[in-house]
């Protein structure tokens, strides 16, 4: 079967050019034609987006956009929906990820863009919302109204199921045209949710459009961001920095680079009748997508003392990931990320045969593994899928020393921890850098507004124009009433 | 056995032609014997697998050292100190650390490579006129690479072989007064060297416009791979652009795998087709395995290589490589690297942090 990604107004399909990305899982393949386009196409399009952002989508209210988000997101949700039904079959074929994995992370994904959450996103930002509509009084004087892109060139990464939603709604909200680039390893969610805004509102269709090209074509990515008024970028360093080279620099470039995070287990989270469910949370977050998202752990810091030891609550995760590849089993890895895998797990296994207090813990099959380090070390990055480091450590205020050196790469924490401390750890763990402190087993499911990587979701996209007191004022005085 | 003992075992074995897959295997277990008793932190590798000597049978099981260990720890039968020689690893991943491996002796080291050159390099010829495309022995002590050059020209090149890389890089002058010597003496000339420098010589002819015609029998060896040091090219690409500008048939065009963590290198019997056949002589054998669980894959499936190398007996004989392979009749296909891959998603991957933390903390 084949199935086309994009969506691209004003393109008829035989005008394109596709070319198909084969996806092959075992029994099941799965074709995927997604459009080439030439640069003449691209310019075309961004023109088509440019203006229809200025007529038509800068002239919707907010509370307009969030009713029409709000619906195709409803869609989304309802598993008799034809493109959530389609979502559930193929983004396990793609992706390779658990089908029920999936099932359950988009539902639980998906709900953070409904009407009420949608509105924290406003909220979060804007102290009065209305100031995407219209001009607002500000409190030095005069007014102001926040002014979205015509054109957001959105250039997604990874095959996490449905991430580029979250740049895209955010985009939307601030009513700006769209044109987003969706990676070779997920290019579909990202045209179905546009496909379905346009069956919703069918005006909306000439403001967005999802394209595709193969990462690296420099002369697609140049004629695209040359249109751009803002620029949104998702990948590693290496191409990020491409990307913000190319973007001409009266243009914004706002990059989203690879990030590590880590959890962390206070003394007193490590209670006989708690720690079992702690270590469950955790063995979750770690399981979620093969931690492949940057709010993924890598590490988790735990601290001596409480009544169970590092070492048992290591094995409690040990159990915790067992059940899990029962129920979620891991994707089927290529031989790349095995051998990612394989050369993490021999060194450590090495390390492990030459320094005491440290062991592996996994299954034979290779398919899990903890490492358990009884003396405190650096924060380092896991081999990914499924595979975690347990650092046990006399007191978790000495993690905030391991993590220091990695400032710029930091992300999310995930802490189960008293009150005191949680605010204690807080402000240490944000003066080296963590953007996102959220409960053990929320780690990959950011909430509703969540500033990502500490940045602003909708303030980082848009201008605002101020009218000054002075022109006010002055207006007064040619008013026709003057006297 | 003592040391003395497996080197002397190891000489009969390699310079005895047309040995069997049972005198394979029975020295392969003499020599996991020796290495399990006198390497420390290998011994511990094979127990924490529950691998002794008693329960292996055939080499296959022999447990395989993932080269990325070579990083961490010293594994030598023989005092690290005492080692006539320690070859590294050029990279610089891993905070700097290299991967080394300890020669007692090079009698093996080199017994191996002379053997096998002679058979697949130099086949026919006795002497031929070589130019390098690498550094000397002296300027990289540590470079397993260089001394198998210097050992190639040491016993198969002409008096009259040269250097053709300096202090000051790769030297075109005197690559093009090579060429047009060779051209106008009509003796056949090998040039050998690092795959990357054939790219930059390549591109710095055409530069020039020089484009040399070796005569008939000359051959060309590269190995090593781009490695990021020059453009990087699709090996059929970079055949036929070898074969055009020096005038070597690509069957003639050979390429040598091989590493640090070896004691022997595989060769093809050249390009004509790309990706090549590769093959060792008999005292190496390799297996295409799943890296993960190290079970070896049906023939024809891609998996990593693990080659068993009888010549590298001070380190551990069996390594699992970060090389993917298909197995065939034959030998093997190389098929590029296949190390950790950059996440699927937004996480951040080993290498891509290393090379972060490297600009960061150093």
């Amino acid at each position: 079967m084949t199935e086309y990604a994009g969506f691209l107004p004003g393109l008829s399909a035989d005008e394109i050019d596709w070319q198909s990305l084969n996806f092959d899982r075992g029994n099941e393949q799965v074709e995927i034609a997604v459009p080439v386009l030439s640069e003449a196409q691209l310019d075309e399009l961004a023109a088509r987006v440019k203006q229809a952002s200025r007529t038509y989508l800068k002239s919707l209210t907010t509370s307009q956009i969030v009713s029409i988000i709000d619906k195709a997101i409803a869609r989304l949700l309802d598993r008799r929906d034809p493109y959530r039904q389609k979502a559930e079959k193929l983004l396990p074929l793609i992706t390779g990820y658990d089908s029920e994995m999936i099932r359950l992370g988009l539902t639980q994904y998906l709900k953070t863009f409904r009407r009420a959450e949608l509105h924290k996103f406003l909220a979060e930002d804007f102290a009065n919302p209305c100031i995407l509509d219209n001009f607002q009084p500000m409190p030095k004087g005069g007014f102001a109204k926040a002014m979205g892109p015509d054109l957001l060139v959105h250039i997604w990464a990874g095959n996490v199921p449905g991430l580029p939603l979250w740049s895209l709604i955010s985009g939307l909200l601030v009513k700006s045209g769209t044109i987003g680039k969706v990676p070779s390893a997920e290019p579909l969610f990202a045209g179905w949710f546009a496909e379905l805004l346009a069956e919703i509102d069918p005006k909306l269709a000439d403001c967005l459009a999802i394209v595709w090209w193969k990462g690296g074509d420099e002369a697609r990515e140049q004629a695209l961001l040359n249109q751009a008024d803002v620029v949104l970028a998702y990948g590693g360093n290496d191409s990020l920095a491409a990307i913000r080279a190319r973007t001409p620099i009266t243009t914004r470039c706002l990059t989203y680079g690879h990030k590590i995070s880590f959890g962390l287990v206070s003394r007193a989270a490590l209670d006989t009748s708690k720690a079992w469910s702690v270590a469950h949370q955790a063995a979750y977050d770690v399981i979620r997508y093969d931690q492949q998202g940057c709010y993924s752990p890598h590490v988790f810091f735990i601290e001596r003392g409480g009544k169970v030891s590092p070492r048992e609550f290591s094995q409690y995760v040990a159990y915790e990931l067992a059940c899990f590849e029962q129920k979620f089993p891991r994707r089927a890895l290529s031989l790349e990320e095995s051998s990612g895998v394989a050369a993490w797990r021999y060194g450590e296994e090495m390390k492990a045969s030459s320094q005491a207090g440290r062991d592996i813990l996994g299954d034979a099959a290779g398919a899990w593994s903890i490492v358990h380090v009884e003396e405190a070390e650096d924060l380092a990055p896991s081999g990914l899928n499924r595979t975690i480091k347990i650092v046990a450590m006399d007191d978790l205020a000495d993690a905030v020393s391991r993590i220091a050196p990695f400032k710029a790469y930091l992300q999310t924490v995930g802490i189960a921890a008293s009150p005191e401390e949680l605010y204690r750890l807080a402000d240490s763990l944000g003066a080296v850098g963590v953007t996102r402190i959220c409960a053990i087993g929320h780690m990959t499911a950011p909430e509703a507004g969540w500033h990502h990587d500490g940045r602003f979701n909708l303030l980082d996209l848009i201008t605002m124009t101020e009218i000054e007191a002075s022109a006010e004022k002055s207006a007064e005085d040619f008013a026709s009433y003057v006297d | 056995m003592t040391e003395a003992q497996i080197i002397d075992h190891l000489l009969a074995f390699i310079a005895a032609d047309g040995a069997s897959d049972d005198d394979f295997n029975t020295m392969a277990l003499a020599l996991f014997a020796y290495q399990f008793e006198n390497n420390q932190p290998y011994r511990r590798f094979c127990q924490q697998r529950e691998r002794t000597v008693r329960t292996i049978k055939s080499w296959r099981d022999i447990p395989a050292v993932p080269i990325s260990a070579f990083k961490d720890i010293t594994l030598s039968c023989c005092a690290p100190g005492e080692a006539e020689r320690v070859f590294m690893t050029s990279g610089t991943t891993k905070d700097g650390m290299r991967g080394k491996s300890h020669h007692p002796t090079l009698t093996i080291y080199n017994a191996s490579m002379i053997k096998n050159f002679e058979q697949r390099v130099m086949q026919d010829q006795d002497k031929v006129r070589m130019g390098i495309l690498f550094p000397t022995e002296e300027a990289m002590p540590n470079s397993s690479l260089a001394h198998y050059l210097a050992l190639a020209v040491r016993e198969f090149g002409t008096e009259d072989s040269h250097y053709l890389v300096d202090d000051g890089g790769l030297d075109t002058m005197r690559v093009v007064l090579e060429l047009a010597l060779a051209e106008q003496t009509g003796e056949p000339y090998t040039l050998l060297g690092a795959s990357y420098s054939f790219v930059h010589l390549m591109d710095a002819l055409k530069e020039n416009d020089e484009i040399g015609f070796l005569p008939a029998g000359s051959r060309i060896m590269d190995t090593g791979g781009f490695k990021g040091q020059s453009r990087e090219l699709e090996l059929d690409d970079f055949y036929r652009q070898l074969a055009s500008t020096f005038g070597v048939p690509r069957s003639n065009c050979i390429n040598m795998y091989g590493m640090t963590e070896l004691s022997t290198q595989f060769y093809d019997w050249g390009n004509d087709v790309s990706p090549s056949v590769k093959s060792g002589p008999h005292w190496v054998k390799s297996r295409v395995v799943n890296p993960l669980t190290n079970e070896e894959l049906p023939r024809g499936d891609k998996g990593v290589l693990a080659h068993c190398d009888l010549a590298h007996f001070n380190v551990v004989s069996t390594i699992l490589t970060e090389d993917a392979g298909i197995e065939t009749d034959d030998g093997f296909l190389l098929l590029g690297r296949a190390d950790g891959a950059e996440a699927q998603g937004c996480s951040m991957a080993v290498e891509e942090f290393l090379k972060a933390a490297g600009g960061n903390s150093a």
